[in-house]
């Protein structure tokens, strides 16, 4: 309880609480060390930053025309996937948050495209050709991220002479759980235990693992176990290496920081719920005992398990003679706390 | 699903589960009178008047609760907010049990399930829990951008910077 006790102090201690040590950082990447923290924070800091961080990308193409030999969808694809610029995208509202009908400029960009060959060479349509629309919140928003020297941007499709492509897109913004388009990282790696003293991996070998598999980077980093050292039971992972790496949507370093922010403004909308409707309608049907957990049966029968845990009723999926019954969802002893 | 291998003809009815049999979703819904769910949901149309549209609420205490000793359901969330929440609320001294829970994958709620000690309540360990990994979150940011700006001024970060402008100037002058 040492720990909280100090965590919990307004003004930590040198030794006390979460410690950030930057490696390695530019435009697209940052490398750091998170240490002194939970391996459940160090793992929602991951999974928030994947995932949730918002950013603009397209989600709605009108095609006028397409005389190309790729397919409507096919492009539209294409041009779902192609990074745009997300600076300050806290200015522009979700379109399903806005008040206005379809879109507009306070939850949308446009962008258009209006290709044609007329040449003999064929024709290489990219995406610095996208036109962006003027009312947007700033002059970045919405931008296609070109990174290459020649300033060409993602490669969107090919015209031979006489094909046409012309078509207007509209941006909205978005998070990478539901579609990866929106999604502010290419990768992110995380790391943790780099001797694997925890025996979180089980590594394949033929004779000795510790031949075998090549050395991690962060392996000089930490302390090799020493020889014949005994399995500590109570160890736990509290040094977390992260590589973050970007797509140029969305500044590196940015993208840690809104991953923050995003879990924060998670946690707030709760407190704010919470606070709120106090008491949140729900019926204390009288005091319980903390022991009438233990029998699993009984807490499933209080329904808010999974459909397929029903361990006694008759229906057509319950029971141990089905196939549904030996499935992991079906077992009555393990109700899937964690 | 298998394909169909009989003609719509032949297929008797009786082979498909009746609706009626198929559990309903172990989740009630909230003030529902008649509970089956499923039935619910085929009376297309039929709407009850009285019945208000409002915003679902995000955490609910589960029924079988009591004060220090309570399961909350919450509406989309997940591993994210689940696991960390569950760290910080095991770091209160006064909280004897926290645990959560996916019942299913296909569901998007978490549960969570906290029993306290008698000098607290759940519901209060759950708010303190989300203000305290607020806290936590805030530290977290400033130590990285305390940080990120340490090694911006590390003099080989400064060198690398200087290196780069004179490399730009160079381009644009030629
Ligand atoms: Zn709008």
């Amino acid at each position: 309880m040492m720990e909280y006790d100090n965590m919990m102090d307004s003004d930590f201690k040198e030794d006390f609480g979460p410690k950030i040590q930057v490696s390695a950082a530019d435009r697209y990447h940052v490398d750091f060390e998170l240490s002194n923290v939970d391996i459940s924070l160090a793992n929602s800091l991951r999974r928030v930053m994947h995932a949730e961080v918002p950013t603009i990308a397209i989600d709605l193409v009108e095609i006028e025309v397409n005389t190309s030999v790729l397919a409507d969808e096919f492009i539209s694809h294409r041009l779902g996937l192609i990074p745009l610029n997300s600076s300050e995208i806290d200015n522009l509202s979700y379109s399903r948050d806005c008040d206005c009908e379809q879109n507009c400029e306070r939850c949308s960009v446009t962008l258009t495209l209006h290709a044609k060959c007329t040449g003999d060479e064929v024709m290489k349509v990219y995406a610095r050709d996208l036109v962006v629309g003027f009312n947007r919140p700033n002059s970045e928003i919405g931008n296609p991220v070109i990174t290459d020297p020649d300033g060409l941007g993602s490669l969107i499709c090919k015209l031979r002479k006489g094909q046409e492509l012309k078509l207007s897109c509209i941006a909205k913004k978005g998070i990478a759980k539901e579609h990866a388009k929106w999604s502010p990282t290419s990768a992110i790696g995380f790391e943790y235990d780099p001797h694997n003293k925890l025996h979180h991996l089980d590594l394949w070998y033929e004779q000795d693992a510790e031949a075998e598999w090549p050395k991690s980077k962060y392996a000089d980093v930490e302390e090799p176990p020493a020889e014949g050292q005994p399995f500590d039971y109570d160890a736990v992972p509290s040094r977390f290496y992260f590589e973050v790496e970007g797509i140029g949507n969305i500044q590196s370093d940015a993208i840690i920081l809104e991953g923050v922010k995003e879990l924060q403004r998670k946690l707030a909308g709760l407190i704010h719920g919470l606070g709120e409707s106090e008491g949140m309608n729900g019926e204390y049907d009288g005091p319980r005992s903390p022991d009438g957990m233990d029998t699993g049966a009984g807490y499933l029968e209080q329904g808010y398990s999974t459909p397929y845990g029903n361990p006694g009723a008759a229906s057509a999926w319950g029971g141990g003679a089905t196939a549904y019954g030996t499935t992991p969802y079906g077992n009555s002893g393990s109700n899937g706390w964690s | 699903m298998p394909g169909r291998t009989k003609t719509r003809d032949d297929a008797p009815e009786e082979v498909d589960t009746s609706m009626d049999d198929a559990p309903t979703s172990a989740q009630q819904p909230a003030e529902e009178e008649n509970g089956d769910a499923m039935q619910e949901d085929e009376e297309e149309g039929e709407e009850d008047p009285f019945e208000e549209e409002e915003e679902p609420q995000r955490v609910r205490i589960l029924p079988g609760s009591s004060e220090t000793a309570a399961s909350f359901e919450f509406l989309k969330e997940g591993h994210t907010l689940g696991n960390a929440l569950r760290y910080i609320i095991m770091k209160n001294p006064d909280v004897e049990f926290c645990a959560y829970a996916i019942p299913h994958p296909s569901e998007d709620k978490m549960n969570l399930r906290i029993q306290t000690y008698d000098t607290t309540t759940a519901a209060a360990a759950l708010a303190k829990g989300l203000q305290d990994l607020e806290d936590l979150c805030d530290v977290v940011a400033d130590e990285f951008w305390t940080q990120r700006e340490k090694f911006e001024a590390t003099p080989e970060q400064v060198r690398k910077r200087q290196e780069e402008a004179e490399r730009r100037q160079a381009a644009q002058a030629s």
